[in-house]
């Protein structure tokens, strides 16, 4: 199935574009996308979203089609074909 | 004058008190007591300006003190240990008011031997104190006076002989008095509240320091060692290792409105359809030049910018920052990344805090739009959303208090308002006279609530967005708001006791006090603290600046959102239709006052729950205000 991903700031920056078309397994929830993305990018990518030190995901939302879904317990969430995923950026206060 | 023996490392011990009207300075010492209850920075400064201002006063008259404070962590290397704040009674809000800023200054003041400065009284004429290395002295700055805050700090500084100084200073802008000046040190602003305008109505001009000296701590292995822990955190983190030095706060432009929650024309909307104009993103591209660095920070989030070309071009600033872009930028309707940063710039250099400026612009905007002022009082500018030329003049306006908009919008948005009438207080996006900042209300209820009984106003340092914006608690309920608003003041006053950035709130919390800032604290000090005893000093901060709020006014019926907020849901965007409805509020507030202890029917603290924190002077004073 294939999925746009939005992109925003370093996230945008290390995977070169705006929105990316992203072909995934039929069945692929949201942890298999990160997951690809991690491979495709390498480490770069893991820095952005992962606590270096203890390894899980630092808490951000993610869209998937507006509607948001939690980094720390979402990745079950499964993506059907033509969803857009918009990743915001792990970043506090303001 | 000499005090008893203070125990602790960390603090200076000991702050000055300047009398302006009779030109004495004299040290002033620390007890033990003041900082094991109520840490540093915000806390003892809370308790002390208690203490010291009468209630009812003008802000800006000679009763009036102003109080220049450091946290005991200042000038050692804990990551964002540089800070200083200011404190006083605002002539926005009336009421206990703070702001800090990073930078130097902070430091630069605990290695000069001093943890603060207090101010009171007025001078005949313009003045300037000079710390020297544990010597002060008060100097003439006639000459000064009128100076923008860049020109008048290397003037200072070209006085003293020494470019080692670090310096904080006002502008015409609080000369004049308009009630959000602010003070600039370097190119931080202490900028909310309108503090600079009381440094201008008691004739300072500014405060230069320059110190040689260090902060000792009780045990240099075990403060290494929380170093390298705190090192590595920042290291690991993304928000402090790739977001903050990539982007810096404005990374939140294109975040917030994704979500739907950015501030656009007035709050009329919150998505905002030329954000990416006004993007991080964007400003990364076309300004940018190179990110800097607050004192013993690895963040690196400020960033260095050159405009370009237009009509300012050439104009250098440190910033923009998220705050300066929603209000210059969104809320005014326009989406010139260069016509910011040369307003943010120009703001910095009358002194006034660039967040109730945009917001003020924005809020005249939508008076003109509808026709509720005319071409009469705003000097003939035809004042529309959009209209990115006039941001720069009209700030101008406002810093030197020129013409009919000028000084119409120095008053602020609420006394503004309140001067239109005709129903402008629906719109006025203001609590207790500070304005909203740029993040959403009716898309965060928690946060809602956090700015609805700030002791600041509409602050975003006193709830905080982030807990609800990053999944970490429900966001579209108001089920849990009222404990969850109440811990992160707590984590939001500690840090400001201590002080620390809260950037990397990440760290330090996110959502309560943690054992990590316990560590930090007893670490640098000595003080023997447990969390719960933690905890309750950043309670017992927060119930003193209620109790000073009480004295002057402030009740329950004062804890409120403005009318868009309460009866216009977000009417398009991935927010589209939430609201903070007043029976929400109200469900909000009754939760959080139980909680608190305070009594439900006007939000002033129990006689019990000050006893318990052992404020048994205030729960004294409360019980005339019943």
């Amino acid at each position: 199935m294939t999925i746009t991903l939005k992109t925003f700031a370093n996230i945008r920056d290390i995977v070169g574009a705006r929105e990316l078309t992203i072909e995934l397994p039929a069945g692929a929830r949201l942890g298999d996308l990160f997951e690809y993305l991690t491979q495709t990018f390498g480490k770069n990518f893991d820095r952005q979203i992962r606590n270096q030190i203890t390894g899980e995901m630092v808490p951000f939302l993610i869209l998937v089609n507006d509607v948001a879904f939690r980094s720390t317990q979402d990745m079950e969430q499964p993506l059907h074909h033509g969803d857009v995923v918009t990743i915001m950026i792990p970043f506090d206060g303001g | 004058m000499s005090g008893a023996v203070f125990n602790y490392f960390g603090y200076a011990g000991k702050y000055l008190r300047v009398n302006l009207t009779s030109g004495t300075i004299a040290d002033c010492f620390l007890t033990n007591t003041l900082a094991e209850q109520f840490v540093g920075g915000v806390g003892i400064a809370a308790r002390l300006l208690y203490d010291e201002i009468r209630p009812g006063i003008d802000p800006l008259g000679a009763e009036n003190k102003l109080l220049f404070f450091t946290g005991p962590l200042e000038g050692t290397m804990i990551p964002t240990a540089s800070r200083i704040g200011l404190y006083g009674k605002s002539p926005l809000t009336h009421s206990f008011f703070y702001s800090s800023a990073g930078g130097y200054f902070g430091p630069e003041l605990k290695f000069a031997g001093y943890d603060g400065i207090m101010f009171e009284g007025v001078s005949s004429n313009p003045v300037y104190l000079f710390i020297d290395n544990c010597t002060a002295e008060l100097r003439d700055a006639t000459r000064f006076w009128g100076m923008d805050t860049n020109r008048v700090q290397q003037e200072i500084a070209e006085d003293i002989g020494s470019d080692e100084v670090r310096i904080a200073a006002i502008g015409p802008a609080a000369e004049r008095l308009v009630r959000f000046a602010c003070v600039i040190s370097g190119c931080r602003a202490l900028g909310r509240g309108g503090l600079g305008a009381v440094m201008g109505s008691k004739k300072l001009k500014a405060v230069a320091v320059r110190g040689y000296g260090s902060v000792a701590v009780p045990n240099v292995r075990r403060m290494r060692s929380l170093l390298d822990e705190l090192f590595a955190r920042f290291s690991a983190h993304p928000a402090t290792s790739e977001i903050l030095p990539r982007y810096g706060t404005p990374v939140l432009v294109n975040a917030n409105n994704e979500l739907g929650l950015l501030g656009y024309r007035n709050w009329q909307e919150e998505y905002n359809p030329q954000a990416e104009g006004l993007s991080g993103e964007t400003m990364r591209k076309k300004i940018v030049k190179r990110d800097k660095s607050c004192f013993a920070c690895p963040a690196r989030c400020s960033k260095f910018s050159v405009v370009g070309n237009g009509i300012v071009e050439g104009c250098t600033v440190e910033g923009p920052e998220y705050e300066d872009i929603f209000s210059l930028g969104s809320m005014c309707g326009h989406n010139d990344i260069e016509v910011v940063a040369a307003a943010e710039r120009l703001c910095d250099d009358v002194g006034i805090d660039a967040i109730e400026a945009g917001v003020a612009i924005a809020f005249a905007m939508e008076c003109y739009e509808r026709g509720l002022i005319s071409l009469a009082d705003t000097d003939g500018l035809e004042l529309r959303f959009g209209r990115a030329d006039l941001i720069v003049p009209v700030i101008k306006k406002i810093g030197m208090r020129e013409g009919n908009l000028g000084n119409l919008l120095a008053e602020g948005v609420k006394r503004a308002s309140e001067k239109i009438g005709k129903g402008s207080e629906h719109f006025a996006m203001q609590n207790k006279g500070l304005t909203f900042p740029g993040h959403s209300a009716r898309g965060l209820p928690g946060f809602a609530l956090g700015y609805a009984t700030g002791p600041r106003g509409a602050s975003h340092h006193d709830g905080r967005p982030t807990g609800e914006r990053t999944g970490l608690v429900q966001r579209a309920t108001i089920e849990g708001k009222a404990e969850y608003t109440a811990r992160i003041n707590h984590l939001m006053v500690l840090l400001d006791s201590m002080i620390l950035c809260h950037l990397p709130e990440g760290i330090w919390g996110p959502l309560d006090v943690t054992e990590l800032l316990v560590k930090c604290i007893t670490t640098t000090t000595g003080i023997d603290l447990n969390l719960q005893q933690t905890i309750a000093a950043a309670e017992r901060i927060w119930n003193v600046m209620r109790a000073f709020s009480v004295r002057e006014g402030y009740r329950r019926e004062h804890d409120r959102l403005p009318p868009r907020f309460m009866e216009e849901p977000i009417p398009s965007g991935p927010s589209r239709g939430m609201m903070i409805s007043r029976q929400m509020l109200d469900m909000m507030l009754d939760q959080y006052y139980t909680f608190r202890g305070w009594d439900i029917s006007t939000g002033i603290p129990t006689r019990e729950k000050l006893l318990s924190l052992g404020l048994t002077d205030i729960a004294e004073d409360m019980e005339k205000y019943r």
